[in-house]
């Protein structure tokens, strides 16, 4: 991550816009959207994902077909196979989920009417946070907080503007900050000439040992035990941290190796620490393609997270049993609808079992051919949906949490939205009920 | 046009000064009407025997944001054990302490509650307040945005600014977040906590801002009630569970300077420091203030034995709190610069002398207030416990015997000599009726809510008679919302989507270019979000109705 992000040019021609492809979702920055691009931000993420779109609504039609290659069809051909996939379902999996507030809330009335078991594409890094969670708790901050309070931020494991560039410049000191603030790099690299580190001092530590350890001996330091050998740049850097007002600790969740949740416990044990005598608080990066939306939403509707299951005994919440790629290598559930509604690059995993592909329209080429038969094993229904903040508006949950920003389209969009797809399957469904009913 | 009539009930509607009489009650197109008795209707109702009330309405529940989300993934365990409803039309939704939006809706309904109302939706956090609430079905909801700890608003006290500036600030902030009320948390103690200060008594300072609580609710007191905003400014006090609090609690109630406010969950500012446990309740000494002061109204945030969480916007308290939670696990957040957030659970316990106390001393509260008016039947769902538990907290109001039971399980020490066990007050029907449905109403300043008069919404709880008042207020035999049927003896027959109650009070839109200044300078939102639209408001609330409420001394604006 070398590339300047300072701004690359005036905003002369262009619009507000607010960027729905990483979870900083910054909608400070103007958008030229007769490219589409953004005009004061050399962000790479958002570069790449706007190139998946053009000045104009993509045309895209919907696939049905077991076969080799698909069969184009027309829109409520596609419904009626989806809903037969659904139908025919014991068992199916919800995944992907990378949608909006809107999409979630209406496939988690279609989960409710098929039985299925929800997980996102980003679960894994997301257990790591959740389980945390439940297990301890946490102390976040947000952005807004750190822009004005950090003078000591604690990037632990990760440079977060690897993954969310923007990130230093959406938290960069006000103008007017008292104190001047301090970033530390621990087990990783201190990447130069990144906007929003003018100003801030930076210093690369590295770990002792791997990060589960160093976070243990940062803990027992904090906790004034004494430990072993200790580096002395750690035994320097606990004690800047007990002298700073307002420590951040920045993580990621994605990066985390397996178990990575009991890393996330020993983060919480700092900030709980250093808040007994000064102040601290943990940021995480993640949530990103939806992910930290659909957690919330599902968790507000049903009251339990993602990776949770709405069976006929009750809903069921199993956040590593419910692992879409154990699920599938189990043999657990018999059909998968995958929802990837903000790039065509999340493609679904390779499975044989029938399934529904909500996805933006360039998914549709990627989804990989297979043997199968029209509703039976290998069936793949794929209809194209709209993108919130570029063909349609929206509302996506930003990684700190509690905000969420609303989306607005740049056109006018044919495709229809991903809660349009999963109301018009729900009717379907139900239509099929009533008929069934009536049979008897 | 549809019309129902429910025939025989004993009606008991306080906001009318209706009392037990017998009569019918028609409805026509959702709004309460007179037909003739001859008149044929579309459905029509044996409620003989019955007491039909308005919808209750909760003026002070949190069932919608950041922390009540947050509250519901702390506590999985709350909603693992659950069974899906045999009725399809509800969704598997789990929960006890901190049920799903769905579950929240479905409970609430069948108890005949038809109104609920989140009292601490952040600024920041103010669309997500706004989607879970549209998610909570058959209720009409709207919530109070908390103020009083913002840096922009702290930074404008300690400058100096005009009253006015300030006012209009406020006026923007309701319309901001298209919020009912205003409420004020720990007063500029949820932003000390920031700055690293753990305590923040009514006159000490802010160590920042150099401010005090008491120009805090001063300054927000008058605001609110110069902005026409019919809701008095909701106080959640200083030192929120903290032994002699109540001297913090009585020098809130003078910083009004006599103006209108409403004392929440005044349950945990109700404490002394006398005897041995230097833990004594001091009920008697505020209720006789709050009879002698008629500009207080209070809500009492009731305890009930059992497990909750508590989920706050009092950072510092909560996390001097959070070493005696149960089970040991806390959620804490610094937000925005305008918020906070603390969310402990608790296991309030029947024999620990502090649980059983703050039980009494709740209970007290609501029998030593004189007028039924001022006091809001609320636990402060979920803080001291669950909403489900309303009707076991209404036979304890209705029922000396009963409470005496209860009261003999717990700690020795509060049961022997607790100044509950002297008080024989028994709540009439009349009474509950104000503290659940009339009285929420005005101080809401919901007109055509809480009453069953000509041309009052129809939102109407038909209950059975039963000497047992828990049981008659567990499951009311019809529950109506704008008169469709929506509820019957515990099943749910509809979920229509409730409708948002919200202010729209006017301001000098001059504010706005520093505000966006400010936000520019210092926050990490585009300033061109910091508005709530209609429209916006509208998707958010899932399509349902949006009912802006009419100001103080303006005409009614059109919708």
């Amino acid at each position: 991550m070398t590339a300047t992000l300072a701004p690359v040019g005036p905003a002369a021609s262009g619009q507000t816009w607010t960027c729905p492809f990483c979870p900083l979702l910054c909608d400070g920055y103007t958008l030229d959207a007769s490219r589409p691009a953004l005009v004061d931000s050399a962000c790479p993420t958002a570069a790449a994902a706007l190139a998946h779109f053009g000045a104009a609504p993509l045309a895209a039609t919907a696939l049905v077909g077991g076969r080799v290659g698909g069969q184009v069809v027309d829109a409520e051909q596609a419904l009626a196979a989806a809903a037969d996939i659904l139908a025919a379902s014991r068992q199916p999996l919800f995944a992907g989920l990378a949608t909006d507030v809107a999409g979630m809330r209406a496939l988690y009335r279609l989960a409710n009417d098929c039985g299925a078991i929800l997980d996102h594409v980003r679960g894994d890094a997301l257990m790591h946070s959740t389980r945390a969670l439940q297990d301890r708790g946490v102390f976040y901050t947000t952005l807004a907080e750190i822009r004005n309070r950090a003078d000591l931020v604690l990037c632990l494991g990760t440079n977060p503007a690897a993954h969310y560039p923007e990130f230093f410049r959406r938290c960069a000191p006000a103008a007017d900050a008292v104190q001047g603030r301090e970033i530390v790099f621990l087990g990783a690299r201190a990447a130069a000439g990144v906007a929003g580190l003018e100003g801030c001092s930076t210093e690369e530590i590295p770990l002792a040992g791997d990060l589960f350890d160093t976070v243990a001996l940062l803990g027992a330091r904090l906790a004034g035990r004494r430990v072993g050998e200790v580096p002395p740049v750690l035994e320097a850097l606990v004690t800047r941290m007990q002298a700073a007002r307002y420590t951040v600790i920045v993580w990621e969740s994605a990066s985390l190796p397996a178990h990575g949740a009991l890393i996330a416990e020993g983060i919480q044990r700092l900030v709980n620490t250093l808040n007994r005598s000064t102040r601290a608080a943990a940021f995480c990066c993640g949530g990103g393609d939806g992910g930290y939306t659909a957690n919330q939403v599902l968790t507000w509707l049903s009251g339990l997270p993602l990776r949770s299951g709405v069976h006929a005994r009750g809903l069921v919440h199993e956040p590593l049993r419910y692992a879409t790629d154990r699920l599938l290598a189990d043999g657990a559930v018999d059909a998968l609808l995958w929802v990837s509604s903000f790039g065509p690059e999340l493609v679904p995993p390779a499975t044989a079992l029938p399934r529904v592909v909500l996805g933006h329209p360039g998914l549709g080429a990627r989804l990989a051919p297979r043997e199968g038969q029209d509703g039976g094993q290998g069936a793949t229904v794929f209809i194209p949906v709209s993108t919130p903040g570029i063909g349609a508006a929206g509302h996506l949950f930003r990684a700190d949490g509690g905000v969420v920003v609303p989306l607005a389209p740049i056109h006018d969009d044919p495709l229809p939205t991903v809660a349009e797809v999963a109301a018009a399957l729900c009717a379907r469904l139900a239509r099929r009920r009533a008929i069934a009913g009536g049979a008897q | 046009m549809s019309t129902l009539r429910l025939r025989g009930g004993r009606i008991v509607d306080p906001a009318n000064g209706i009392d037990g009489d017998l009569g019918d009650l028609c409805v026509r197109d959702g709004r309460i009407v007179e037909l003739p008795a001859a008149e044929a209707v579309d459905h029509e109702y044996d409620v003989s025997g019955m007491v039909v009330m308005a919808g209750g309405i909760d003026l002070h529940s949190h069932i919608g944001g950041g922390k009540v989300n947050l509250a519901r993934m702390l506590l999985p365990e709350d909603h693992r054990i659950n069974r899906r409803s045999d009725n399809p039309l509800e969704l598997a939704s789990a929960g006890c302490c901190t049920p799903g939006t769905l579950a929240t809706g479905y409970r609430y309904a069948e108890m005949g509650y038809t109104a609920a109302f989140e009292p601490a939706m952040a600024v920041s956090n103010a669309r997500h307040a706004h989607l879970e609430m549209g998610d909570t079905p058959i209720l009409d909801h709207g919530a109070y945005v908390m103020l009083g700890n913002e840096e922009v608003f702290l930074r404008m006290l300690a400058e100096g600014q005009d009253v006015e500036r300030v006012r209009d600030y406020v006026g923007w902030a309701i319309n901001a977040t298209r919020a009912m009320g205003v409420k004020v948390v720990n007063p500029g103690g949820i932003s000390a906590f920031k700055f690293n200060q753990r305590k923040l008594d009514v006159d000490q300072d802010h160590v920042h801002w150099r401010i005090t609580p008491r120009q805090v609710v001063q300054t927000l007191a008058r605001a609110v009630h110069e902005l026409g905003v019919p809701h008095p400014l909701h106080i959640h006090a200083s030192n929120l569970g903290v032994p002699g609090n109540v001297d913090s609690t009585l020098a809130t109630m003078d910083a009004l300077e006599g103006l209108p406010g409403h004392l929440t969950h005044l349950q945990f500012h109700s404490y002394g420091t006398e005897g041995s446990r230097k833990f004594s309740s001091a009920a008697r000494r505020l209720a006789e203030e709050v009879n002698a002061r008629p500009n207080i109204s209070i809500d009492v945030g009731q305890i009930i034995f059992g497990q909750t969480v508590t989920a706050s916007g009092d950072t510092m308290r909560q996390h001097a709190n959070a070493d005696l939670g149960s089970p040991r696990k806390w959620i804490g957040a610094d937000i925005e610069c305008d918020a906070g957030c603390g969310v402990v659970p608790f296991r309030y316990r029947e024999q620990s002398y502090v649980n059983a106390l703050q039980w009494a001393i709740g209970l007290e509260l609501f029998l030593l207030v004189d007028d039924p008016w001022r006091v809001v039947l609320t636990t402060d769902h979920p803080n001291g416990g669950p909403f489900t538990s309303y009707p076991h907290l209404i036979r304890l109001l209705m029922d000396k015997s009963f409470r005496d039971e209860q009261l003999a399980k717990l700690h020795p020490e509060v049961a022997a000599n607790a100044e509950l066990r002297e008080i024989r007050r028994e709540l009439s029907l009349y009474e509950i009726a104000i503290m659940t449905r009339a009285a929420p109403a005005r101080l809401l300043g919901l007109t055509d809510r809480g009453q069953l008069g000509v041309g009052a919404a129809a939102d109407i709880a038909v209950y059975r008679e039963d000497a047992d008042r828990e049981a008659m207020f567990t499951t009311p035999e019809y529950v109506f919302k704008d008169g469709a049927l929506v509820a019957r003896r515990g099943r749910i027959e509809a979920t229509p989507v409730g409708g948002t109650h919200y202010v729209e009070p006017e301001f000098d839109r001059g504010i706005e270019r520093s505000l966006a200044r400010y936000s520019e300078a210092h926050l990490a939102l585009s300033y061109r979000h910091a508005t709530i639209s209609r429209d916006e408001l509208c998707s958010c609330a899932n399509g349902g109705a949006l009912l802006p409420c009419r100001l103080h001394g303006r005409a009614e604006r059109p919708a």
